[in-house]
């Protein structure tokens, strides 16, 4: 009996003795977002994701380890546009850490260093789980994520003025790869024909996607954000795929495929699924991500394996 | 300058007991054949300033206004340490620290009503909450709250609003509470609770609550129609000294919730309370009581829900037991903060 307490006990001792000298301590709520501070971190912080990319963020479970995470943080990298704001606004409160309250210097939003799309001129609950600051789903852009990395990099700057210029170098090297990565698809995808460009998605969020890759989004498989199809919004997809001839239906692995199955079923589209975010855990890179993201999606609309 | 986060939340309900008097404890389940006004709820948070945040929670009946909650949190002391004060729920076990609005029956389990109370175990005072310096999540909770209020510490003062004379007179409660995540899709949360302060039969006599209480939830972390099942369970004995005895008895619930599909729910949950003969301090609730309960619910979005349940309530000193029927549907405008685990 005694023994079983020994290694807890000598496991919570070593955490103490180690953790005052530790790096920066990062905490980021998506997969993407994650990968991006780890980059531009480099070997000066600690990067900790939240969620994992098989996880909606729309709907994550507010977890109590995740307040010890918070606990913990220097910086705290969210989204923002309230894609996170069912379950992370009260860890925060709980967390009691000033350093990473909105408005601290430890509170990075992401939203705030990209350009945003969709941001609706009115808002009412009736048009579904609208986001009143604009559409949340830019990670998949390469372009935004550009701007993120630059943004955080001022950000670790301030938090850690001694590896200040690590940081920007870090950013200014990341962003420019991006710049490179987002140029490189967008140049092949440039080479669709016009009826290959023609998407149907499930969520409403690839409109960034969308935008920088010059594609058409015909209709959504939800009739609003957040509300499931019935069957007569289920008609007027097929309908419109139909008309328009759009190739794929994208989503991310999260949202349920049924529905899309149908649609792919009744009009012979391809459904395209991909990932929520890069496998953080697993070290992959947000510029690996969003190459397989690019190649699942040109292989639906073009053809191919 | 931003305003507060508002948001109105209406709890209304239709109701069949085949009893007129179905017994409920709840000061807000339907209580009566007929049409039923639940409540609106109306929530208020914001930030002060760095260091503080102030939650309301204003519940209006048909025919009045109260105040359920109203508590400034810090959010800067060091160490792990948070106060609140105000006043505010307790933080007793899982349920009694939460809102209608965030249960998934129609109705306050009877543990609550027959310890604490119709609105739950609440007070005016003050709670430090101790976050544990520990690798995993352990969070300690202790509360001095008033002793006084039928609605919200009957197993204490009740009704009778008696001066406070020295620091045994009002109500201390604790909380230990201790989060488990297995792995992405399994977890489990338990934690062991206390209250003690003065009761309404004199002499210095005490009541003491001690219960304990677990969560287990089963969530596939990817999985899209994001179906979950969770199983849990609260019980607590109580103590009340008398004159010349010491009054026992127990209550608790098992409850079983599994959200089966995209926007449909559904639970089962069963209680237990004992009584004690001739109890001078709860003369009309003084022998065992059983209540079973099932509710099907439906969620048309993430704001509105409407919920059906069926209950059979099987009191000792009742000779037939009640059978009820509630529809109960809830819609929330605003914006409302995130809810807790």
């Amino acid at each position: 009996m005694k023994r079983s307490l020994v290694w807890p006990a000598l496991l919570w001792a070593t955490t103490l003795v180690a953790s005052p000298a530790q790096a920066l301590q990062v905490v980021a709520t998506l997969p993407s977002l994650a990968a991006l501070a780890r980059e531009v971190a480099g070997s000066y912080a600690a990067v900790e994701c939240l969620l994992s990319p098989r996880q909606d963020p729309h709907y994550a479970d507010a977890r109590p380890n995740l307040i010890l995470s918070l606990h913990r943080a220097d910086l705290l990298v969210v989204n923002g546009l309230e894609l996170e704001v069912g379950w992370l606004p009260g860890l925060a409160r709980q967390a009691r850490n000033p350093k990473i309250q909105t408005g601290a210097a430890g509170y990075f939003d992401a939203s705030m260093a990209v350009l945003r799309l969709q941001v609706p001129g009115q808002v009412d609950r009736a048009m579904g789980d609208i986001h009143p600051g604009g559409n949340p789903h830019f990670h998949l852009d390469p372009r935004a994520a550009a701007h993120i990395a630059v943004a955080l990099g001022k950000s670790l700057s301030t938090l850690d003025p001694a590896h200040a210029a690590e940081y920007a170098k870090n950013a200014s090297v990341l962003s420019a790869r991006l710049r490179a990565l987002a140029a490189e698809i967008a140049q092949r995808f440039a080479a669709l024909p016009e009826a290959e460009r023609r998407l149907a998605v499930y969520h409403d969020s690839l409109v960034y996607l969308v935008d920088w890759l010059h594609l058409k989004q015909v209709i959504a498989v939800e009739p609003r954000p957040g509300i499931p199809p019935d069957p007569g919004h289920l008609a007027k997809v097929v309908a419109t795929v139909r008309t328009t001839g759009a190739r794929a239906l994208v989503q991310e692995e999260y949202y349920p495929r049924a529905a899309s199955d149908q649609v792919a079923k009744l009009t012979g589209m391809r459904v395209a699924v991909v990932a929520g975010g890069p496998q953080f855990s697993a070290n992959q890179r947000y510029e690996d991500y969003v190459r397989g993201v690019a190649k699942t999606l040109y292989e639906a609309l073009h053809g191919g394996p | 300058m931003s305003n507060p986060a508002l948001s109105l939340i209406l709890d209304t309900a239709v109701a069949a007991y085949s009893d007129a008097k179905p017994l409920m404890t709840g000061g807000h389940d339907p209580k009566r054949n007929g049409f039923n006004l639940q409540q609106l709820e109306l929530h208020a948070e914001s930030s002060v300033d760095p260091y503080f945040t102030l939650q309301t929670n204003i519940v209006f009946a048909q025919f009045g206004v109260e105040v359920e909650e109203m508590y400034a949190e810090s959010m800067a002391l060091p160490a792990g340490l948070q106060i609140k004060a105000g006043q505010f729920l307790t933080a007793f076990g899982r349920i009694n620290p939460t809102h209608l609005h965030s249960w998934n029956f129609a109705d306050q389990p009877l543990m609550i009503g027959k310890f604490f109370g119709s609105e739950g175990s609440r007070g005016l005072g003050a709670q430090l909450g101790w976050l544990l310096p520990l690798p995993w999540y352990v969070e300690l909770k202790a509360s001095a709250t008033d002793a006084v209020g039928a609605c919200c510490a009957r197993s204490l003062l009740g009704g009778n609003d008696l001066p406070v004379r020295s620091p045994g007179d009002v109500a201390y409660t604790a909380n230990l509470k201790t989060f488990v995540p297995f792995d992405e899709d399994w977890s489990l949360s338990i934690s062991a609770s206390g209250q003690a302060g003065p009761n309404a039969s004199g002499n210095g006599n005490r009541s003491e609550i001690v219960g304990g209480d677990l969560y287990l939830r089963f969530r596939p972390a990817g999985d899209p129609e994001r179906r979950h099942l969770s199983l849990q369970m609260e019980h607590a004995v109580r103590a009340r000294q008398v004159p010349g005895r010491s009054l026992v008895d127990q209550a608790g619930y098992a409850q079983l919730i599994g959200m089966f599909a995209l926007r449909w729910e559904a639970g089962l949950r069963t209680e237990w309370t004992t009584g004690v003969a001739d109890d001078p301090l709860d003369p009309e609730w003084n022998a065992s009581r059983q209540r079973h309960s099932a509710q099907l619910t439906f969620y048309p979005s993430h704001f509105s829900r409407v919920r059906l349940q069926g209950t059979l309530d099987r009191p000792a000193w009742r000779a037939e037991p009640i059978w009820g029927a509630v529809l109960a549907f809830e819609a929330l405008i605003g914006a409302h903060g995130s809810h807790g685990f």
